[in-house]
């Protein structure tokens, strides 16, 4: 331990593409066959981003963004095309083995641990790959089965255990080694809303408690939003925003107002009004809306709130509700994804 | 260091697998023993009538512990090779290769001592097997405990070279992996039919055996275990004398280099490819 802040890993101007070749080839659309196809599947772009010490972090992005890529290559299982990764200023190309003493990884929970053994045993053998032992080694799997709630399941092959379970063992024994940062990959994907809130809990606890730095990939908005620090949305290899999560939903919270009406509004005249940035109009089970952006300087916004209320009351619409939408980290996403496509 | 602390994991799991699953252990075993018995058996009793039209492949009197002694040492290339080629896979699947590779030793590590350990245990229950068809069969062995030990690490490394050649091919092309079942059971015939007498029939013959993996290896270990290092004429030639011993050492030296750096472009192709855990 040298410092208890700071960046820890760092992943600058990295690029991967990945070659596809099909043989007898069959374009599901067309019907065309071809005898040899080849395709560059341009995985990762130009990413860069780093992670501090006790941080969580999160990649979000749709399935085939990059994510699973991106977590590889930061471990060493891929090798970048170009750009470099480092953890805690060692080059993972270059020191491979010694960065890997610092990081515990789970990609896929289930596919981690060996199924005919027990978690103890299961422990016991990564423990002594990694060179744990002896006390160290079965106070530590102890502690670890302890904090993630697997004590009663110490003893019962892996094989009977469920997927939540063979999850939480899988961070178990990411954590064996008592590295300094975790990587998961879809940690929560698959489980259940118990398994899944558990998980959720342990990942904030350890970082909070024990000051590991955390990265989580995930498709799910929420799972992000609940869990991390800063926030990294990836899409189709490309990262398209990466703030603290706060931030990035501050960026597009509390400025969109939704005006429940009885009939359509005139958007040209709502336009018109000091402070309005846009507006739309959308139709819901209960009517015509006016969906109005205002400016979100909280002065500026109080004025044109009244101007808005004013030039819907001149123009004699029966003004049924009025709610404040909900910014959650799903319309950022949707924003920001879609308007890459 | 970091060989021994993969066996010391290596050696637990092993031994908590085998008494965990005793009775597969021992029906396995019971199996092998069982198909060794009928072979023999079958052979030994259609030895009469066939002594007249075959040729020299089953006229030695010591046709019968040569066969068994082959198929043992075939079964051994076979697990050892196996390892490599259907056990690589099956990690692969499991993702258990994943997590060796995210082990801060390296796969080739790894890999030594995985089937350093999967010698080991199959040494002992070849040589059980082997001594207890001998008991039944009642044919004899020699026991030369140095040549022996020699002889079986050399065959062990020689094996090992071969083994990391197809796992690297493995690695990359997953699809090799349904060629290598051939391969394998061509190793096996090898050990087999290997003998002394092969090596006199020309010297496109001799290269020949000498380039293949566990060719030369199965000819020293019969040369000690069946005929008391004695050569065809009678003549007694220590094993250390044995020309076999060079091309077995050479074959080590090659094998294993050329298996051990092939696997290590591959691990890096893979690597570049990302097809190290998919299988
Ligand atoms: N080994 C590979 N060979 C070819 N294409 C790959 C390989 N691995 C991933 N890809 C492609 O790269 C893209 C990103 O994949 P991935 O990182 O797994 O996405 P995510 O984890 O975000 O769902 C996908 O289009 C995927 O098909
Ligand atoms: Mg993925």
């Amino acid at each position: 331990m040298t410092e208890s802040s700071g960046t820890l890993i760092e992943l600058s101007r990295l690029n991967k593409t990945f070659t596809l070749r099909n043989f007898f080839y069959k374009d599901e659309e067309t019907g065309k066959r071809q005898f040899y196809r080849k395709r560059l599947v341009k995985a990762v772009q130009n990413i860069n981003f780093t992670i501090d010490r006790g941080e969580i972090f999160g990649l979000l992005g749709p399935n085939g963004a990059g994510k699973t890529t991106t977590v590889k290559m930061l471990s060493g299982l891929v090798k970048p095309d170009e750009g470099m990764v480092s953890v805690d200023g060692l080059d993972v190309e270059r020191h491979r083995q010694k960065v890997l003493r610092k990081v515990g990884v789970v990609l896929e929970g289930t596919r981690t641990s060996i199924w005919p053994l027990t978690p103890m045993e299961n422990l016991a053998y990564y423990g002594n790959l990694k060179n744990v032992k002896g006390s160290v080694l079965s106070e530590r799997s102890n502690r670890l089965l302890d904090f993630i709630g697997l004590q009663d399941k110490k003893h019962v092959e892996v094989r009977h255990l469920s997927r939540g379970q063979k999850q939480k063992l899988a961070i178990c024994i990411a954590l064996i080694g008592d590295p300094q940062v975790l990587l998961l990959d879809e940690p929560t994907t698959g489980l259940d809303v118990q398994s899944a809130r558990a998980i959720k809990d342990k990942i904030i606890e350890m970082t909070r408690e024990y000051g590991k730095s955390v990265l989580v990939t995930t498709h799910d908005m929420h799972v992000a939003q609940e869990l991390c620090d800063r926030i990294g949305i990836i899409d189709k290899g490309q990262l398209v925003a990466c703030k603290p999560t706060q931030e990035l939903l501050g960026n597009f919270s509390d400025q969109v107002y939704v005006f429940q009406l009885d009939r359509e509004p005139d958007i040209a005249a709502l336009e018109q009004v000091p402070g309005v940035l846009t507006v739309t109009t959308e139709l819901t089970s209960e009517g015509p809306t006016a969906v109005i952006n205002l400016e979100p300087e909280p002065a500026a916004r109080s004025r044109a709130l009244y101007a808005v209320m004013e030039a819907l009351s001149k123009g004699n619409y029966e003004l049924r509700s009025i709610a404040q939408r909900q910014q959650n980290l799903e319309s950022v996403f949707l924003q920001l994804t879609t308007s890459t496509m | 260091m970091s060989f021994l602390l993969v066996m010391k994991a290596e050696i637990v799991r092993t031994l908590i697998i085998m008494r965990r699953y005793w009775l597969r252990t021992i029906m396995g075993m019971i199996m092998g023993y069982g198909m060794l018995i009928v072979l023999i058996l079958g052979f030994m009793l259609s030895q009469e009538e066939l002594t007249n039209t075959m040729n020299d492949r089953f006229g030695d009197p010591e046709a019968a512990t040569n066969f068994v002694l082959g198929f043992i040492i075939g079964m051994f290339a076979f697990g050892i090779v196996g390892m490599f080629t259907q056990g690589l896979q099956g990690m692969a699947v499991s993702g258990v290769l994943e997590q060796l590779c995210l082990s801060p030793h390296g796969l080739v590590t790894n890999f030594l001592a995985r089937s350093t350990v999967a010698a080991i245990t199959t040494c002992f229950s070849s040589s059980l097997m082997v001594w207890m068809v001998t008991m039944t069969v009642g044919g004899t062995l020699f026991f030369n405990g140095p040549a022996l030990a020699m002889l079986l690490i050399l065959t062990f490394i020689n094996l090992l070279g071969f083994g990391f050649m197809m796992g690297g091919l493995i690695l990359v092309f997953k699809q090799v992996g349904q060629v290598a079942i051939l391969i394998r059971m061509g190793l096996f015939a090898l050990a087999i039919f290997a003998k002394e007498e092969l090596l006199e029939q020309g010297w496109a013959m001799a290269t020949l055996v000498h380039a293949l993996p566990i060719a030369d290896a199965a000819i020293l270990l019969k040369h000690v275990l069946i005929k008391n290092q004695r050569l065809v004429d009678g003549n007694y030639v220590p094993v250390y004398q044995h020309p076999s011993l060079f091309f077995l050492l050479l074959s080590c030296a090659v094998w294993t280099t050329l298996g051990i750096t092939c696997f290590k472009m591959m691990e890096n192709w893979s690597r570049a490819k990302g097809t190290l855990g998919t299988y």
